[in-house]
């Protein structure tokens, strides 16, 4: 981002982030955020620097710059402020405020996906579950776990997980480690066979109709199942 | 109650009188609290630190003859009818302060390191004092080699504990901060010896002259000094500028600066609070000298060579940089004693938010009248304006003590 020569002080919206629950107001800008930043300086992004143009109400240039997209929300900046600001908080607070098709492509198509067929990449529910039992089949065939299955909608189990979309697209060895460990430990455990996503873009791009939708979706299966315990892989 | 440098300028304010006896209770061995602790900062000229000003009190202190001074004390209890009844236990010196010459055969000698510990100045004998904690003899008796070699004969290990009831008219808490431990910063203390804090400097150069590192006692070529570590944190709930830190840490680097001219000094900062009317010009001077980067430092990982990166934001170049250092030095905030919420009760002080305790205007704001708090019990205070402070305090008392028409020879207040 590049500072503009001028500001327009009419342009500035003092109000507009007051309501949000984090007290930017008593920032020190002591720069322990940017310092401690994995990101910082990428295009030159500097979490100090954010958080004074929230306090000023810089509300255009915010929406605008890429820098919000560029955080990972990893909130080690909030971790180690001493004036305890959540600055990934604000962050996602930031990303809210773009229209919907401003948000980054893959996000933004991401949800789309997501809420026509319940996971980020529209992958069809056979290909989704032939991966499953393909992957569940070569864990079956490593001495000491003959017989494996992954199990799928079963009721009463103990956890249900959800899937990070990755994991059944270029990732799927990753399944394998603690499917594992489940077996090992006599755990009983499901998958679902729809909407299964567990990386909830909605709550990362700032859109909460969407988030609570994703969430919605998970409290129902978990309702559905009986299962009290969730297990959400990110 | 304290004998730091507030109790020692209210002692000394009050026996000014002539007619004023006063007695000082200090918890520890040593008088002069944090402040006797630090270094001169003079380089070619006087800056102005005041850490000359405590050993001065301290050493009139000790030699005024209405001043009785109870070191190692500590309150058992205190009744108030027409005076304040104070019995305190106090525990043995062990070695005879007559007849101790500071010579240190005692620490030298000493086979377990923290048993004795040497005091800060010669003016306040002894100069060293035994830790029964750690000192074998209260262990079980296996070593008396201290007691043995002494070459004034003036330590014994079998002195016991005393009392002592002081009649007092007026009380002064002078109890002083305690620093704040920044081990759970994330710079490493206490696991990196490379990393200290302000207070561990200004003792390395009263002792010394110089800074050194800790890990291998050498002189370090390049040291970072990290401003405001447990002050303005809202995570601790110490919403307070500690103020003396950012003078304190900027006349250490020019000292070091001054004596050790090779050594690069890197001065992390927020803001520099410019308290005192000579700190402007002086700040102008050393930013000459001392590179200042308006940033605090994230990360601290040692390095192979045994040295410290540290990685801090820079403003000018839009960009993170990882820089290595020798040594780190934390400026540590000023926080409230530990014993405030109890002074507070026992006394009917008013606590703070904070956790400091309100100054008391006339002595008679609660149900324990002519109690009076000095010094950086009530907040952080640089040395002048601690003594200020305790003069103003030891004024009060007087008003107090003569409203009250008190006109007994026996002790009256108690510091």
């Amino acid at each position: 981002m590049t500072s503009p020569d001028s500001i327009n002080l009419e342009h500035l919206n003092h109000d507009r982030f007051k309501s949000w629950s984090f007290s930017q107001n008593i920032c020190t800008t002591c720069g322990i955020c940017s310092s401690s930043c994995p990101v910082s300086g990428v295009e030159g992004f500097d979490p100090r620097k954010l958080v004074r143009m929230v306090r000023l109400g810089f509300q255009e240039q915010l929406v605008e710059t890429r820098w919000p997209w560029i955080c990972t929300m990893c909130g080690k900046c909030a971790y180690v402020c001493p004036m305890k600001i959540d600055i990934a908080n604000i962050v996602r607070g930031i990303r809210s405020l773009r229209d919907r098709d401003q948000v980054p492509g893959i996000l933004h198509k991401g949800i789309d996906a997501a809420l026509k067929t319940g996971n980020n990449l529209a992958l069809p529910k056979e290909d989704y579950l032939f991966i499953l039992e393909d992957v569940a089949e070569e864990i079956a065939a490593e001495p000491g776990f003959e017989g494996f299955k992954a199990p799928v909608d079963k009721e009463g189990a103990n956890i249900l997980t959800t899937i990070h979309n990755k994991l059944v697209n270029t990732h799927t060895e990753d399944l394998k480690h603690w499917w594992k460990i489940f077996h090992v430990a006599k755990e009983d455990w499901t998958l679902v066979s729809e909407n299964w996503e567990g990386t909830n873009w909605g709550y990362f791009t700032g859109d909460d109709t969407a988030m609570k939708t994703f969430i919605g979706r998970i409290v129902e299966h978990m309702e559905q199942l009986n299962i009290s315990s969730l297990m959400c892989p990110e | 109650m304290g004998g730091g440098i507030a109790g020692l300028s209210s002692a000394l304010e009050l026996s000014k009188t002539g007619y004023i006896d006063v007695e000082i209770l200090e918890k520890s061995g040593f008088l002069g609290g944090h402040a006797i602790q630090f270094a001169c900062k003079a380089t070619d000229r006087c800056v102005s630190c005041g850490a000359c000003m405590v050993e001065e009190k301290l050493k009139q202190a000790v030699e005024n003859p209405n001043i009785h001074i109870y070191s190692r004390s500590r309150i058992q209890k205190i009744t108030k009818s027409e005076k304040f009844s104070i019995d305190i236990i106090i525990k043995p010196e062990y070695i005879d302060s007559k007849m101790c010459t500071g010579c240190g055969v005692c620490l030298d000698t000493c086979p377990f390191e923290g048993s004795v510990i040497r005091g800060f100045s010669k003016n306040n004998m002894p100069l060293h004092t035994i830790c029964e904690d750690s000192c074998l003899y209260f262990k079980d008796k296996s070593c008396a080699k201290c007691q043995e070699l002494c070459p004034e004969g003036a330590i014994n290990l079998d002195s016991l504990e005393s009392c002592h009831t002081s009649e007092v008219d007026a009380i002064i808490a002078a109890t002083g901060f305690q620093p704040y431990n920044p081990v759970s910063k994330p710079y490493g203390y206490g696991l990196f010896d490379n990393v200290i804090t302000n207070l561990e400097l200004e003792r390395t150069l009263r002792k010394n002259s110089t800074a050194a590192r800790p890990s291998d006692g050498k002189a370090p070529k390049n040291i970072a000094f990290i401003q405001c570590v447990g002050s303005r944190d809202v995570g601790l709930n110490h919403l307070w500028c500690s103020k003396v830190c950012c003078a304190s840490a900027l006349r250490m680097a020019n000292l070091i600066k001054m004596r050790q001219p090779d050594t690069k000094i890197t001065f992390f900062y927020i803001d520099v609070q410019t308290f005192g009317k000579n700190f402007q010009a002086f700040y102008d001077e050393i930013q000459k000298n001392i590179r200042q980067i308006r940033a605090i430092p994230g990360d601290i990982y040692p390095t192979k060579d045994d040295r410290l990166q540290l990685t801090y934001f820079d403003g000018a170049k839009s960009q993170s940089v990882d820089e290595t250092f020798d040594l780190v030095v934390l400026s540590i905030g000023l926080i409230p004693g530990q014993d405030n919420p109890d002074l507070a009760g026992l006394f009917n002080l008013e606590i703070l938010e904070t956790g400091f305790l309100a100054p008391v205007e006339n002595g008679t704001s609660g149900i324990c009248d002519g109690i009076f708090t000095a010094g950086t019990v009530q907040g952080p205070m640089s040395i002048p304006e601690t003594i200020a402070n305790a003069t103003d305090v030891s004024w009060k008392t007087i008003k107090y003590l003569s409203e009250k028409d008190i006109q007994e020879t026996q002790p009256d207040a108690q510091i």
